[in-house]
């Protein structure tokens, strides 16, 4: 494996669950017990209902492209990958995450649609850490 | 029915400093709201002395201690673009208390300049960032890059909901390009002050280079120094000025959120909240503005604002430009300056909008005021002013009247 040269992210112990997951292929995702509302991204209080009962659960990895954007230029590691296309996924369980799509042609935008499904892969960027990126089906 | 806030203070003085733009050698972002400060003192016949509130995004104890006053209100609110707005808000609020007499709501900013003390592309005075915070976890991995890459998503949304292009929102960079060819002291202002200057047609912003798609460079504003300084005071002292005071008639601020990644509505800002609130105070409606100054960071800004402040229907703050009402004899003069994409945009653009708007309803435009250009653009006596921070997060909305 080529070495990840893109930012890694650190993990907190709030977010622990979550990269835990991703390390092992699953969207862990943050519930409310009492409310029972998703939220992204982790958080110790419930942005919706001010619960600090916070659960995690396996969710589908499942969404569809709320909007995107082809980047022309990047730093570090991203400028090699130049273009690219970052886009802001609806999660099937609710609310929104960002990422870089793949399966998409950068060159050809007006092929990319809002509204598109995609699915969640995660890709090793260290021993603990593998980020999660969104493909088109 | 305006409420007891409203007028209960007046802008009676904004200045720049004195070279602002490309500044053929760099000065500190220090030296920039000194030079702004001293003009707006001697404009206004306000010594620097009696200024008794400072307010400046982060720095305020910092410019208080090098004029060597010891102000009893200290506000450093930092919120990007619309900080200034927010300034005048809480200005108006501690004058109207009594806490204050004189509040000095200052500006300077080397976005142009920092290229050349710390390299291009390089943010000036940001810390190390907090690498467990939400943005560097959950954004930071993707290869956002800055404002263009983020504001991008705002305008694939909206020509996706709406069914508008880039070409409708290009319309905004056309007219603001005009406003700047009235304006001296617009970096575009003319191909003779700039080669990039001058005139541009909507296949100009169409063919021009891609940035982040679907945003190209005429889309997406300029990045510049600039110091700027305004003074607000109470009634009584407003009156014995030489200068003529524009009232505060309404403020209001509000956000969405702060990190895009907590947008609702990519289409939609907190400005409609934060002009509810200016309008409501004002005793006023978008109906009875006569001008307006709008945040054009990029276009998309500019566009999905004007629909905010009830100036537009939704989805069509675009035509506002494209129909001619937003041009130089237009109904509505909107970024007279030639705005953040022509005139001048630091990094935050907040307080040019406050001078400009200053400067349009007082008069000082009108006899050259404290720079010597000329830069009466329009006879309207009530103004919305509009700031946007972060991306599309945080807003503040002013309404100011002529005396």
């Amino acid at each position: 494996m080529a070495e990840y040269n893109k930012p890694i992210p650190e993990p907190d112990p709030v977010s622990q669950p979550f990269w835990d997951g991703a390390k092992a292929g699953k969207l862990m995702l943050p519930r409310c017990s009492d409310c029972n509302r998703v939220h992204w991204y982790p958080r110790v209080i419930c942005p919706h209902c001010h619960s600090m009962n916070i659960e995690w659960f396996e969710a589908s990895g499942e969404g569809t492209i709320h909007t995107f954007a082809v980047q022309m230029r990047g730093f570090g590691g991203w400028a090699d990958e130049a273009p690219f296309v970052t886009a802001y996924i609806d999660l099937n369980e609710g609310d929104r995450m960002a990422t870089v799509l793949r399966g998409v042609d950068a060159e050809k935008p007006e092929t990319i649609k809002v509204g598109a499904k995609v699915r969640v892969e995660f890709e090793p960027a260290s021993d603990d850490v593998h980020i999660p990126f969104w493909r088109v089906a | 029915m305006p409420s007891e806030l409203s007028r209960a203070a007046a802008i009676v003085g904004a200045a720049e400093a004195d070279q602002i733009g490309y500044l053929p050698e760099p000065k500190s972002s220090m030296q920039l709201h000194i030079e702004a400060i001293h003009n707006v003192s001697k404009q206004t016949g306000i010594p620097i002395s009696k200024i008794d509130g400072i307010f400046a995004p982060g720095v305020a104890s910092q410019i208080a201690e090098y004029l060597g006053i010891h102000p009893k209100y200290i506000d450093t609110t930092s919120v990007g673009g619309c900080s200034f707005e927010m300034h005048v808000h809480h200005a108006l609020a501690a004058i109207h208390a009594g806490v204050i007499d004189v509040a000095l709501v200052s500006h300077g900013e080397m976005g142009w300049s920092v290229r050349h003390t710390q390299g291009r592309g390089r943010g000036a005075g940001r810390g190390a960032p907090d690498p467990w915070s939400p943005d560097a976890q959950f954004t930071g991995p993707y290869g956002f890059s800055g404002a263009p890459s983020n504001y991008s998503h705002a305008m694939t949304r909206h020509n996706y909901r709406y069914g508008t292009t880039p070409d409708d929102f290009a319309n905004i960079s056309v007219v603001t390009r005009e406003w700047a060819g009235l304006n001296p002291r617009a970096i575009m202002y003319s191909a003779e002050t700039n080669p990039a200057g001058g005139p541009i047609t909507i296949e100009d912003v169409a063919n021009s280079r891609m940035i982040s798609w679907p945003l190209t460079l005429l889309h997406v504003c300029l990045v510049t120094d600039y110091g700027g300084a305004i003074l607000i005071t109470n009634p009584e002292i407003a009156r014995s000025l030489p200068t003529k005071p524009v009232w505060i008639a309404g403020a209001g601020e509000n956000m969405s959120h702060s990190n895009m990644l907590e947008m609702e509505d990519f289409t939609a800002t907190s400005a409609a909240a934060s002009a509810a609130a200016a309008y409501t105070m004002a005793g006023m409606g978008p109906e009875d503005m006569e001008m307006a100054m709008i945040y054009d960071s990029f276009t998309v800004t500019a566009g999905i604002t004007a629909e905010m402040l009830g100036l537009a229907p939704r989805g069509e703050g675009w035509k506002l430009w494209a129909d001619g009402h937003a041009s130089p004899g237009g109904r509505l003069p909107i970024n007279t300056n030639g705005g953040g994409l022509s005139f001048n945009h630091s990094g935050m653009y907040g307080q040019q909008l406050l001078v400009e708007a200053y400067r349009q309803l007082s008069g000082t435009a009108e006899d050259g005021g404290f720079s010597g250009d000329p830069g009466k653009q329009t006879s309207a006596r009530s103004c919305v002013v509009n700031g946007t921070g972060g991306s599309l997060s945080v807003t503040g909305t002013i309404v100011l009247v002529a005396d």
